[in-house]
């Protein structure tokens, strides 16, 4: 396994400090630094989880036809082209002729090319072979499929009573938007006691961003516009015969897959059936590109380009042009060895310690700092201290002051130690790449410093600096005993150049470093406790 | 911090523009197959460029961009079907910073600019991938598939999976750059 350094995003929270590493909730705070966005009003990181969404346009998946808002609500979200989901698999179908013999290869095109054969045409799923003749869904002529499969849609019986519910809803709906309390939309006047209050205002407080809970005053409960509803009758009645099919059906069942999964029922179909043979063909649900906001002070942090299939921004605020990118890598030692043997292709890409970081051992590391920024920047690292795993006891015997040595020592530069880090440059953005990594720095006016630093440790320090990457050298001391995986945080502090030429502006931020899974010694008494 | 990966520097030729092709790599009708500099093609790869449309002379069959890599034992055989009655092969185009995984069966129509199809995957004949996009490991994509940009594609037929991130164009790009630089030929 490569060492990861993901980054920390506090997520609007007041506490800026991360869990340990080893808490289940470390996963959920750190990211990859190419998936975090980064705001200047607020000078803050922000991640996926923390910017508020909005969509800024439809498209078709299949077709990748751009669709104007203004027909997504009465396509209902689907592709109104010739567009269709298999409900067994979901893969995309086709429209075949009744004709097989000139079917070309089986499987026609739902693009341009149009479709040729004898009527009825048919959908037909080349990867399943599912087909809607199965489902008695076939058409007279092989265009404007998705209208006709829209009316099958809009006619089944789930829709319909959907669309009354919704007309019956309406007029409550305009009058408790108009009359001006919103409130009452929302509180559940059922629900209202001391624990649901008491537990909505501690939530508010520890959460930014939910609404406390409110209720309607009670004055108001007995004469809201609620009232004014009229009882609700549904257009079939619920209880009949469909049951006792349903317990024959299940009773002769032979396999699994005759019960359609939730999955198929609830997004593949039309019909929600319990049978996999009655599953509907649809059309293909739309999907939408996004524009991202900061959820602190609104700020548009990711504006796609409006055609769907572009792959630029006309906003892109992400975080790795502002934050030092850094990557950890063991120096593998047979690689000397690797180079005599001259192996096949083969990639020396595992690179955890060579043999693997054993219990007891001493591994030497390397962090390369990359800085993305116009102007050089002054980088400080300090590996916050491990604490013993809680389960840690000490064997017997042994002293307290041994069974509360920490699994693992990193030793980096001194936190108060300067790591340089020179300016991006477009120039070394050039294509030829190996020019800058194999050629003769010098020639670029390079300084290349070697053991600097001044760390404790032979190799602690800056090994290297080229370009706008500085690589430091750390290392690890494993215990002993010492098992589980070398995971820890670090805090990142870097100082840049700012508008205000006295004082240089410093950013901060918490990152959680992964080296590997220790490898445990086969000692006597692992073996005997086994 | 570049770890190297190293060949013997007699198992590849390397042409003018930087293109490294596997001297175990199976190229045929090279003169119909186009790479775009830089490109490497790994031992075991099979390339199909003798697969042309009927009728005398060469054209295009296959084209890859710049900073591509097809891995070990890939096979790339260009899409094929009858239409009105005619057999015909079609061509296939890859676009540039396009890495596929070992083992890996293409037969796509186009595949864009930065993508990442993973090892051991099936892209069915006439997909369409565009920019951007990635084809998780073992991932089987029926014919006919068209897959959007910025999406993660995986399962067996493979689907819609995730969003992938904003900055995927830079992060793929700086990876397959990377692979190149680090592909480095040793003398025996
Ligand atoms: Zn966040
Ligand atoms: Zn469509
Ligand atoms: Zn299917
Ligand atoms: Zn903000």
């Amino acid at each position: 396994m490569t060492p990861t350094v993901l980054y920390h995003c506090p997520c609007l929270s007041s506490d800026p400090i991360p869990p340990p590493p080893n808490a289940p909730s470390s996963s959920y705070q750190f990211h990859p630094l190419h998936e975090l966005f980064f705001c200047e009003e607020c000078d803050a990181v922000r991640c996926n989880r923390c910017v508020s969404v909005e969509v800024s346009g439809y498209y078709c998946p299949n077709c990748l036809f751009e669709v104007p808002s203004a027909s997504v609500r009465a396509e209902k979200n689907r592709c109104a082209r010739n567009c269709f989901m298999c409900p067994c698999c979901r893969n995309t179908l086709s429209v075949v002729p009744s004709d097989p013999s000139d079917a070309d290869d089986g499987r026609l095109l739902t693009g341009g090319l149009g479709v040729v054969g004898e009527p009825p045409f048919f959908l037909y799923c080349n990867y399943c072979r599912w087909d809607s003749a199965e489902v008695d869904v076939t058409f007279e002529k092989p265009t404007g499929l998705a209208a006709q499969l829209q009316r099958f849609e809009d006619s089944a019986p789930d829709s319909l009573e959907f669309e009354r519910l919704k007309e019956h809803f309406e007029p409550f709906l305009r009058a408790s938007s108009s009359s001006g309390h919103p409130q009452a939309t929302h509180s559940h006047p059922a629900h209202i006691n001391p624990i649901t209050a008491a537990a909505s205002s501690a939530l508010a407080r520890d959460i930014p961003g939910v609404v406390k809970y409110t209720p309607a005053p009670r004055g108001r409960r007995d004469k809201g516009p609620r009232d004014e509803l009229s009882e609700y009758r549904s257009r079939v009645e619920v209880a009949g015969t469909k049951d006792t099919s349903n317990v024959d059906f299940v009773r002769r069942l032979e396999e699994v897959s005759q019960v359609a999964a939730l999955s198929q029922r609830w997004t593949s179909s039309w019909t929600t059936p319990l049978r996999s043979s009655d599953l509907r063909p649809s059309r293909i649900p739309l999907r939408s590109k996004k524009t991202k906001r900061c959820s602190t002070c609104r700020h548009i942090l990711i504006k796609p380009e409006q055609k769907a299939q572009s792959v630029r921004f006309k906003i892109k605020l992400v975080a790795a042009n502002y934050l030092p990118a850094m990557s950890i890598a063991f120096p593998s030692p047979d690689l000397a060895r690797q180079r005599a043997a001259g192996s096949r292709q083969t990639a020396a890409e595992d690179t955890s310690g060579a043999s693997g970081l054993q219990a007891g051992g001493t591994y030497p590391f390397q962090l390369a700092l990359t800085n993305p920024l116009y102007d050089p920047i002054k980088v400080r690292l300090k590996a916050e201290p491990q604490v013993p795993p809680p389960s840690f006891t000490a064997p017997a015997g042994g002293s307290p002051e041994k069974a509360k040595r920490p699994p693992f020592v990193v030793r980096l530069p001194r936190p108060e130690s300067e790591i340089p880090v020179a300016a991006f440059a477009e120039a070394w953005e050039y294509e030829d790449d190996e020019d800058m990594f194999g050629g003769d720095d010098d020639e670029l006016g390079l300084e290349r410093e070697r053991g600097g630093g001044g760390g404790k440790g032979k190799g602690i320090g800056v090994i290297e600096r080229r370009a706008n990457v500085t690589v430091v050298g750390g290392e690890v001391v494993i215990g002993r005993d010492a098992k589980g995986s070398i995971k820890f945080n670090m805090l990142v502090s870097y100082t840049y150049r700012s508008d205000d030429p006295l004082a240089d502006e410093e950013f901060t931020f918490y990152t959680v470093v992964d080296l590997g899974v220790i490898i445990p010694r086969v000692g006597v008494e692992s073996i005997t406790s086994d | 911090m570049q770890t190297p990966i190293y060949y013997p520097k007699a198992e590849f030729i390397e042409t003018d523009t930087g293109n490294k092709v596997s001297r175990r790599a199976t190229i045929s009708g090279p003169q119909n197959i186009i790479l775009g500099g830089k490109t490497i093609i790994s031992n075991g790869a099979i390339i199909r460029g003798d697969l042309k449309r009927a009728g005398p002379g060469h054209a295009v069959v296959i084209s890859l961009g710049r900073y591509c890599l097809v891995g070990e034992g890939c096979v790339m055989r260009p899409p094929y079907k009858t239409y009105r009655g005619t057999f015909n092969y079609y061509p296939m185009k890859i676009g540039d910073f396009v890495h596929i995984g070992a083992n890996t069966v293409v037969e796509a129509a186009t595949v864009g600019n930065h993508v990442e199809i993973g090892k051991n995957c099936v892209i069915g004949k006439f997909t369409i991938i565009k920019d951007c996009a990635k084809i998780a490991d073992n991932t089987i994509i029926p014919p006919n598939t068209v897959i959007p940009a910025l999406t993660l594609f995986s399962g067996s037929p493979g689907h819609f999976i995730e969003d992938l991130p904003e900055s995927t164009q830079e992060v793929v790009e700086a990876r397959t750059k990377s692979y190149y630089t680090r592909f480095q030929a040793v003398e025996r």
